[in-house]
């Protein structure tokens, strides 16, 4: 049996580490800032675009919304593991990990669910500011379906989305093990990748083919259609189809992004990097 | 020069400056042309470059002091001759020399894959560009002098600043004047920041053929932010280092 302690500290440190900078509440009041201004910043663009173009559509607004809101909050999490491995290899800390009798996966998965949870918190936080300024801001009423069901549809999706955004965090911190400065371009390469390429802003299919065809595939775009179909179109057809490929495409992503960590986290101790500060 | 060693002598910091830039941009075009106004692509480029500058002015002027104080390096700073506000205007123009791939990355992406119209009065664009950046890293340096007195603090704060000032100051599209989303209370915080009233000026110029004679309240304005910017970060670093050394805090490793 599977003990699922370290996992749970894990997890305490992270939490810890990511609020206990000032107090709880104004690290919470302080990450939600940055989603609201992102959800904020796609949104306005969408509506400066439409209404010149005289195409001002608010299901779509709705589309743009959602899908900002819910591509950072893939970004912020699935990150963690990165930062947690070259934090603690510049300030010394992550040599403990290895130290201990618990695996590092592990310790990374905890450090990434604690990020989910707080990721959770301000990005729902963010939609919901968002949606009522935008509304006020545009004149407009954002169309969201939010009941006791749709809300339900999509915490459930965000649950799914964990084992894919986990995989994108293992592969990623496959490389901080040997990176020694580029781990710090990885959150804007992986923002910016996951805005083009999820499905967050705009259709995949507005993407030359092969490449909307990858896109509209991957887990994190599935994930994303899932939340939508819970909460603009209500629509559980569809939301289960998506909800079955992010969680299908999310475990292959999780095998194979453990796979290539333990694999790199192995050559690591032979090459002995594994505990190598970083410049 | 030794911020333009440190990035052009380990070409990886290049590419690390390149991501977020290169890709927002990417997506935001693509966002003005999936809403229906691929004439407005040139937005998300021109917003692509100057993020580029912001997001310098933020890790590696406002947090550099933070920085440089884990390393080790700041009690070198205190012990030189030279004077804190020489340092950080050294500073300020080697981070400007190292951003300048990834501005001219983004251009150049952009254009190739968007064509976005362009109507520039190109003596306002540059005289707008220079002092954008004058005003902007001259609020670098006065962040530098408050992030002085921070430690581990100084990353989340960064974050915090960072998409706020963005959207604020309508990087990647008006967030002041009659295009603007924001009502008016809104519209003139907005422009209390110097990067507001570049952004503004440069879009103006660079799409809407506006001259000098159109722009030159904007760039009385951000020389003068620029002046007053430079002079407050001046008085902010001499008190700040003033007040750590009688207290013994000034090169204290805050982690």
């Amino acid at each position: 049996m599977i003990n699922l302690r370290p996992l749970f500290v894990a997890a305490w440190m992270g939490v810890q580490h990511d609020l206990s900078w000032t107090t709880p509440g104004a690290a919470l009041l302080l990450n939600t800032i940055a989603p609201i201004a992102s959800a904020m910043t796609t949104s306005i663009i969408y509506w400066l675009g439409s209404t010149t173009a005289g195409a001002f559509d608010p299901s779509r607004l709705a589309f743009v919304l959602v899908g900002a809101t819910l591509y950072a909050h893939i970004a912020a999490y699935s990150w963690v593991p990165t930062q947690a491995i070259a934090e603690g290899k510049n300030l010394g800390v992550f040599p403990h990990v290895y130290i201990t009798s618990r695996s590092s996966a592990l310790y990374l998965a905890g450090r990434a669910l604690s990020s989910f949870m707080i990721s959770t918190t301000t990005s729902m936080a963010a939609l919901t500011v968002a949606y009522f300024v935008l509304g006020s801001f545009f004149h407009t009423t954002i169309p969201l379906v939010v009941d006791p069901s749709t809300v339900l549809m999509l915490a459930v999706a965000l649950l799914v989305n964990i084992p894919g955004a986990l995989g994108l965090g293992y592969l990623l911190g496959a490389y901080s093990l040997y990176a020694s400065k580029f781990e710090w371009a990885l959150p804007g390469y992986v923002a910016g990748l996951l805005m083009v390429f999820s499905g967050a802003l705009f259709p995949p299919s507005i993407l030359p083919w092969p490449i909307s065809v990858g896109a509209a595939a991957l887990p994190y775009t599935m994930f994303i259609n899932a939340a939508r179909d819970a909460i603009i179109y209500d629509s559980p057809a569809a939301y289960a189809s998506a909800l079955f490929y992010c969680a299908v495409g999310g475990l292959l992503a999780l095998v194979f992004g453990l796979t290539v960590f333990r694999a790199a986290e192995a050559k690591a101790r032979k090459d002995g990097v594994i505990d190598r500060r970083l410049a | 020069m030794v911020r333009l060693w440190s990035i052009y002598g380990e070409p990886l910091w290049v590419l690390v400056n390149l991501g977020f830039p290169v890709l927002s941009s990417l997506a935001l075009s693509l966002l003005y042309v999936s809403a229906g106004m691929a004439d407005y692509t040139g937005f998300a480029i021109l917003g692509g470059v100057m993020v580029s500058f912001w997001g310098n002015v933020l890790w590696s002027m406002a947090s550099q002091f933070n920085w440089d104080k884990q390393e080790g390096l700041f009690e070198i700073y205190l012990t030189s001759p030279a004077s804190m506000p020489a340092i950080l205007i050294g500073m300020s123009l080697g981070g400007i020399a190292a951003t300048a791939p990834s501005a001219v990355l983004v251009t150049i992406v952009g254009w190739a894959l968007f064509h976005p119209p362009i109507a520039a009065s190109w003596a306002a664009v540059a005289l707008t560009f220079v002092l954008t950046l004058a005003s902007l890293y001259a609020l670098g340096m006065s962040l530098a002098s408050l992030y002085l007195v921070y430690g581990r603090q100084a990353e989340s704060l960064n974050n915090v600043l960072q998409e706020p000032v963005s959207m604020l100051s309508g990087i990647y599209f008006p967030s002041i004047g009659s295009f603007s989303p924001f009502p008016f209370a809104l519209q003139v915080v907005a422009s209390l920041i110097p990067l507001t009233i570049g952004m503004d000026a440069l879009r103006r110029s660079l799409f809407f053929s506006q001259g000098l004679a159109s722009v030159w309240p904007s760039l009385l304005a951000l020389a003068a932010m620029a002046v007053v910017l430079l002079f407050v970060s001046t008085r902010a670093l001499k008190a700040l280092e003033k007040k750590g050394r009688m207290d013994g805090t000034v090169a204290v490793r805050i982690r």
